[in-house]
């Protein structure tokens, strides 16, 4: 474990733990501590990466091992300052559990720190579980009937993959003694027949496609988002599956040396899915009524793209698989607390009840607007440039049908949330719509600074590239 | 020998414990406790990566689990006693395994002995939790403080109810 960046993993474990005993009385003073707590992380990374001088030696000053980490760490952080910011203000007063919910937000910021850190097998794998008992206890904190059915799928769909895992985990052990990252690397790069190992990896593959929700392992993923407590499933769509699934495949992707065809069959398996997963997830996104469950289908194809980058594993494509990851936090963090703002404002999420919204709140609009067009891969903004490497480093690799259909779902994204702005946010007034004003301020502060990161990551790409290449230059090498 | 007995009546203890409990959350307590007696006779016996991982997985987290799906069960459900008759006879088997176990298992733990030689010299309890798997406590302690966030969140609810 990466001992510079323990402290992203203590200071929120600690804040976690005061804040029920400061906030007994003063439950405000939850709100307070969790955002302050998350946003001096984020400043602190700040400062050591987007420092000028940094910048203008290329990063040189950050150590190599520390680069990819520290990304990942940045946009834990961001996206969990963006949801705990927004519940600040969209939770209502009195709450029972106020308190629990900040705690439960900030041990699964540590669990992710964590995860991103280590260099260790089991070690991940506890870190991965904290993960999903804080997910599972988050997605219920809206004890409706749809909450705690996404919680039990959640739990009954991951668990399995858990003990997959650990059964990998344990194969393993024994045929490489050992459980560090670096072994296996060497294991894979020397002449040893990788059969066993890779048998042993392909169980922990299995078992992370299902935590990323993957297809066909897709089935939890839309009733969790859906029913969970709405800025939960901005922090779970934009953060946590993500770590606890896809950051997972493309690191085991990098150590079984995909792209020098040591594991050829795995990776063709994990492109398969990955493409499967595209195709699947968008057409299954064009046929929903409901916002939120159009978004988790959305998710569900935005992290096809990261797989199939994943399995190829070429380092232009690890590239666009790290950059896909870091711009699926910001967009779909946008979208989904763009869908709490419309469902605490007009009452439902329903798109067929639901038009006009535009005149009323044009900031979500907008701030949509923005996200979706950097989902769909539309230039400047930062999904175009992730998707174009995706689908270059296919093309590079002679996969010339995977990137034709890569970019052809790319088109039917477009298409599904061109329908969707239509029928929330313009055209003719609903009757939801009349009584629906523009939430307030503070509400709209974590979508605008996500749009304004989404712009400016796609207009001032070329010093992010400088960034992103040497991340994956060191993940491969 | 004292020591390795004592843990054994123990990890008994415990899982009659478990079983026959007649609130869950007690039943996964007791089963935590079997897994932590089993980890300890683990490391006795010279095996100190299968005691911490038993540490890690069983005691810690699959407990964790449990604490969490106990608190999602209504408390309408714990209202219908379950029959106890079939626990009363459980006593009984226990006993007649342990006279069973005193003639022959001694022989079954002599042929196991014999089989140390691959775990062998691999350190102390010590050793294998602060030098090997240092990063893991972390997580243990992460994932007991979720735990305890778990419990936090979702009960209130329940009670409230």
């Amino acid at each position: 474990m990466d001992k510079g960046l323990l402290a992203y993993l203590l200071i929120p474990l600690l804040s976690a733990v005061i804040i029920p005993f400061a906030a007994r009385n003063r439950p405000r003073l939850a709100d307070i501590l969790a955002n302050v707590t998350l946003l001096a992380g984020l400043v602190n990374i700040a400062w050591m990466v987007l420092r000028p001088s940094v910048v203008a030696d290329g990063f040189a000053d950050i150590p190599g091992d520390m680069l990819f980490p520290l990304l990942l760490v940045g946009a834990i952080y961001l996206v969990a300052l963006c949801v705990t910011f927004f519940s600040a203000w969209f939770m209502e007063e009195g709450q029972p559990n106020r308190a629990a919910y900040y705690s439960l937000i900030l041990a699964s910021v540590s669990a992710m720190t964590g995860v991103v850190t280590t260099t260790d097998f089991f070690t991940l794998y506890v870190f991965i579980e904290v993960l999903a008992v804080t997910s599972f206890a988050l997605i219920t904190t809206d004890d409706s009937r749809g909450g705690i059915e996404g919680a039990l799928k959640y739990f009954f769909l991951t668990f399995p993959a858990s003990a997959l895992i650990i059964a990998g985990i344990s194969i393993l052990l024994i045929v490489l003694g050992d459980l560090q990252f670096e072994t296996l690397r060497i294991f894979m790069a020397s002449d040893v027949p990788p059969g066993p190992a890779v048998f042993a990896a392909a169980l922990i593959m299995l078992g992370f496609l299902i935590k990323a929700g993957v297809v066909p392992f897709h089935a939890w993923t839309p009733d969790a988002y859906q029913g969970a407590y709405a800025p939960v499933s901005a922090h779970l769509a934009g953060i946590v599956t993500k770590i606890s699934g896809v950051y997972a495949i493309v690191k085991l992707g990098t150590l079984l040396r995909f792209f020098d065809g040591r594991a050829s069959a795995l990776s063709e398996m994990v492109m398969f899915l990955g493409l499967l997963s595209i195709a699947v997830g968008a057409l299954a996104a064009l046929r929903q009524k409901d916002f939120k469950r159009m978004l988790a289908f959305s998710s569900i194809s935005q992290v096809g793209y990261i797989v199939l980058a994943a399995g190829l594993g070429t380092p232009l494509a690890v590239i666009g698989a790290v950059f896909h990851l870091f711009n699926h936090a910001t967009f779909k963090t946008v979208l989904f607390l763009n869908s709490a703002s419309v469902e605490k404002s007009a009452g439902t999420t329903d798109m067929e009840k639901l038009g006009g919204l535009e005149h009323s709140m044009p900031w979500t609009s907008w701030t949509s607007v923005i996200a979706l067009l950097s989902t769909a891969g539309v230039p400047p903004l930062s999904g175009f440039w992730s998707k174009l490497l995706i689908i270059l480093a296919l093309w590079e690799a002679g996969l010339r049908g995977y990137a034709g259909l890569a970019l052809l779902f790319s088109i039917v994204t477009l298409a599904y949330f061109m329908v969707m702005q239509r029928k929330i946010f313009f055209g003719r007034k609903s009757q939801a719509a009349e009584s629906a004003p523009e939430v307030s301020a503070p509400l709209l502060a974590p979508a605008v600074l996500m749009s304004a990161v989404i712009v400016a990551l796609g207009l001032l790409f070329p010093y992010f590239y400088t960034y992103v290449k040497m991340v994956a230059e060191r993940i491969i090498l | 020998m004292t020591y390795h007995n004592l843990l054994f009546t123990l990890a008994v203890l415990f899982a009659l414990w478990a079983v026959m409990a007649k609130k869950l959350l007690t039943s996964a307590i007791m089963l935590a406790l079997v897994s932590v007696t089993v980890s300890l006779i683990f490391f006795n016996l010279g095996a100190p990566w299968a005691g911490v991982f038993e540490l890690s997985v069983c005691a810690g987290l699959i407990t964790v689990l449990f604490i969490g799906a106990v608190s999602l069960i209504r408390s309408t459900e714990e209202k219908h006693p379950e029959s106890r008759a079939p626990f009363y006879a459980l006593p009984l088997a226990a006993a007649i395994f342990a006279i069973a176990g005193w003639f022959y298992l001694p022989a079954f733990f002599d042929e196991l002995a014999s089989w140390r030689r691959l775990a062998d010299g691999s350190g102390t309890i010590g050793t294998a939790l602060w030098d090997l798997r240092r990063p893991d406590l972390l997580g243990q302690v992460l994932m007991l403080a979720a735990g305890v966030f778990v419990i936090k969140s979702v009960f209130p609810r329940r009670t409230e109810k």
